[in-house]
């Protein structure tokens, strides 16, 4: 389970490497990107056991990522847990096919939980 | 000579000159006769009448000129008249003011007549008084009515234009848009402001139709209605949007106001229509809403960082770490905890504003979702006292998260303006078809004019503001959320005894 490798999605790099030091202290492997438009190809370049993704960023957000993965045959499996400040960030989420949502600020337990939930789901 | 007065001079030298002398003597209308012969044209005889009339007696008036008769009224214009008939040997017949002997004034309709000898010189003067003073006096009477009703009519009339032209410059002072319109919506006047605005001539304006002006922009079933309704039930139009793109001015928001028009507490058949410009407003709000929503947004990105390596730091807490390196952790928590909430707040405002407010209604148990709130609140401050008095006993449907907030927001505020010692009561009770709660607290209460501005956004009681943290958004979003359920919200209070917070919620949506 620990060696699980997780890609985190985001355009706020303070949110990134915090996430990274947070999930690396949990024994995740942990791969960044601060840009959205990258996002797909991180993706197919690292293929993840999971994504965190944000959903308002710049360019491509979170949401149109999702909607693009879920219709990639070969990756649409890869569980994602989308994340945002605002409350109906759990609508979109829910909309778009995420497995789970979380809500900025995150509280950590929770964080945790979700994310070895999700991975004990898909392997 | 006349034949008339052939005939009437034949019959007075007929008369004996006893006669003649009983007619002056018994006449009723003064007679006087003065000597033009003699120097100063001097009386020389008077009848009783004019002793009647003058209150002098013949033996006063003798010898003298007419003139005493005037007293000290010597600047009268009539005299001028009198003293050309004289000198011109005229008949003159004037209206003189003159004076009694002692001293009264009487109006003296004075004709005066000169005598002529064989020669043509004037030998005498007769004048013939008549005191006039009551007809002169009810002339004058008349003059004075006249003139005063006529100054009335002046005065009301100076009154009128004056009030038009108040009017008048207030309707064109106002940066308002001004419409007049009669029974059948034609346009009888409308202001500078009007035309500026909407860039026309008072010629493409006045006299046409309402809905037929510009490219038909007023012309909107809905605003037709009810302007059609105004004069019939005297309802106004109030704040009624219209959004359209103008001829000449593009797309603008304007903001619609009617109403009858009453003069002087009657009821006329005229429409007063008032048109403002909000689109500039408008955007000011949206600006300001987007500012919100968007500083609100950036604020927490930073803030989740902070929290998340907060939480790091404590689990990566060595166990032997220094009470005071814990309990500074633990405050910093509290504080980042306390931020957080406010970004919430300020971002459920954005979403109302924004009208994204969104509900997730599902049926709920009332009863442990308030057991639950209240339980989460006592572990926040133990050392308060929250006592529950009844029960909902039954499933309700809303969105059970905004329902928390709103009884946790209500709560924290009477915790918050209460003394410590003293209790917070909660009172629930399930009334027909609706759940109602009430929080009520003993704290310092409210003033009743404020019990409507409390719900307000942004809105602090000044005294509060001064002793007590806080933006002025709870009270607002709680209202919001119970609106959107269909509910009521509302506060009873009493200064220094405490104040109920209630809210009624429909048991089904």
């Amino acid at each position: 389970m620990k060696d699980k490798k997780i890609l985190v999605c985001d355009d706020d790099h303070g949110i990134l490497e915090m996430l990274e030091m947070v999930l690396e202290e949990d024994g995740y492997q942990v791969v960044t990107e601060a840009k959205s438009i990258n996002a797909l190809n991180r993706i197919a370049e690292e293929s993840p056991d999971l994504i965190l993704l944000d959903i308002w960023m710049p360019v491509i957000t979170g949401d149109q990522i999702l909607s693009q993965l879920r219709s990639d045959d070969e990756r649409s499996g890869i569980p994602v847990l989308m994340y945002s400040a605002s409350t109906d960030g759990k609508l979109i989420a829910e909309k778009h096919g995420a497995d789970s949502f979380i809500a900025k600020p995150f509280d950590l337990e929770d964080l945790l939980s979700k994310v070895s939930g999700l991975l004990v789901q898909s392997s | 000579m006349t034949p008339d007065e052939i005939i009437n001079n034949a019959a007075i030298a007929g008369l004996d000159q006893t006669i003649l002398s009983r007619v002056l003597e018994s006449s009723n209308t003064g007679i006087v006769v003065t000597d033009n012969l003699l120097p100063d044209n001097p009386i020389i005889y008077c009848n009783p009448a004019f002793e009647q009339i003058s209150g002098y007696k013949r033996i006063d008036v003798i010898g003298h000129n007419c003139r005493f008769l005037q007293g000290k009224d010597r600047n009268q214009k009539v005299r001028k008249t009198v003293s050309e008939a004289i000198a011109n040997g005229q008949n003159c017949v004037v209206e003189i003011r003159n004076y009694s002997k002692e001293g009264k004034l009487f109006w003296n309709e004075l004709y005066i007549s000169p005598v002529k000898n064989a020669a043509g010189e004037i030998t005498h003067f007769v004048g013939i008084q008549n005191d006039v003073s009551s007809r002169k006096k009810a002339q004058l009477e008349l003059e004075m009515i006249q003139s005063e009703t006529e100054k009335l009519v002046e005065e009301r009339t100076r009154m009128y234009q004056e009030s038009q032209d108040f009017m008048k410059s207030i309707v064109e002072t106002l940066r308002e848009s001004l419409l007049v319109l009669d029974e059948n919506f034609t346009i009888l006047s409308a202001n500078t402001h009007f035309l500026n605005t909407f860039k026309v001539s008072i010629n493409e304006t006045k006299g046409r139709l309402l809905y037929d002006l510009g490219n038909g922009q007023w012309n909107i079933a809905e605003l037709k209605r009810m302007m059609e309704d105004i004069l019939p039930t005297n309802n106004p139009v109030l704040d009624y949007e219209v959004e359209h793109d103008f001829p000449h001015i593009g797309k603008k928001l304007m903001l619609l106001n009617a109403h009858r028009v009453e003069l002087e507490g009657q009821y006329k058949n005229w429409i007063l229509l008032a048109i403002e410009d909000i689109t500039e407003r408008h955007a000011v709000q949206q600006r300001k809403d987007d500012f919100l929503s968007i500083a609100s947004h950036e604020l927490k990105t930073p803030l989740t960082t902070v929290v998340g390596y907060l939480q790091l730091m404590k689990r990566l807490m060595p166990a032997e770490a220094d009470d005071k390196f814990k309990s500074i952790v633990e405050k910093t928590e509290r504080y980042v905890h306390r931020l957080n909430h406010l970004l919430s707040d300020l971002l459920d405002v954005s979403r109302i504003q924004t009208g994204n407010i969104e509900l997730h209604k599902e049926p709920f148990d009332f009863d442990r979702m308030l057991v639950e709130t209240i339980d989460g609140i006592k572990a926040a401050t133990p050392h308060r006292e929250i006592i529950l008095h009844g029960k909902a006993a039954c499933e309700c449907t809303g969105d059970e998260s905004h329902i928390i907030q709103v009884v946790s927001n209500l709560l924290s505020n009477a915790l918050k303006y209460s003394p410590d010692n003293s209790p917070v009561t909660v009172q629930v009770s399930k009334i027909s078809e609706v759940i109602k709660l009430s929080v009520t607290d003993q704290g310092l209460g409210i003033h009743e004019a404020d019990y409507a501005k409390i719900f307000d956004r942004f809105y602090r009681v000044t005294e509060v503001q001064r002793h007590y943290a806080g933006m002025g958004i709870g009270l607002y979003i709680c209202q919001q959320i119970i609106l959107n359920h269909g509910g009521t919200i509302w506060v009873e209070s009493k200064r220094n005894v405490g104040s109920t917070f209630s809210f009624t919620l429909p048991v089904q949506d």
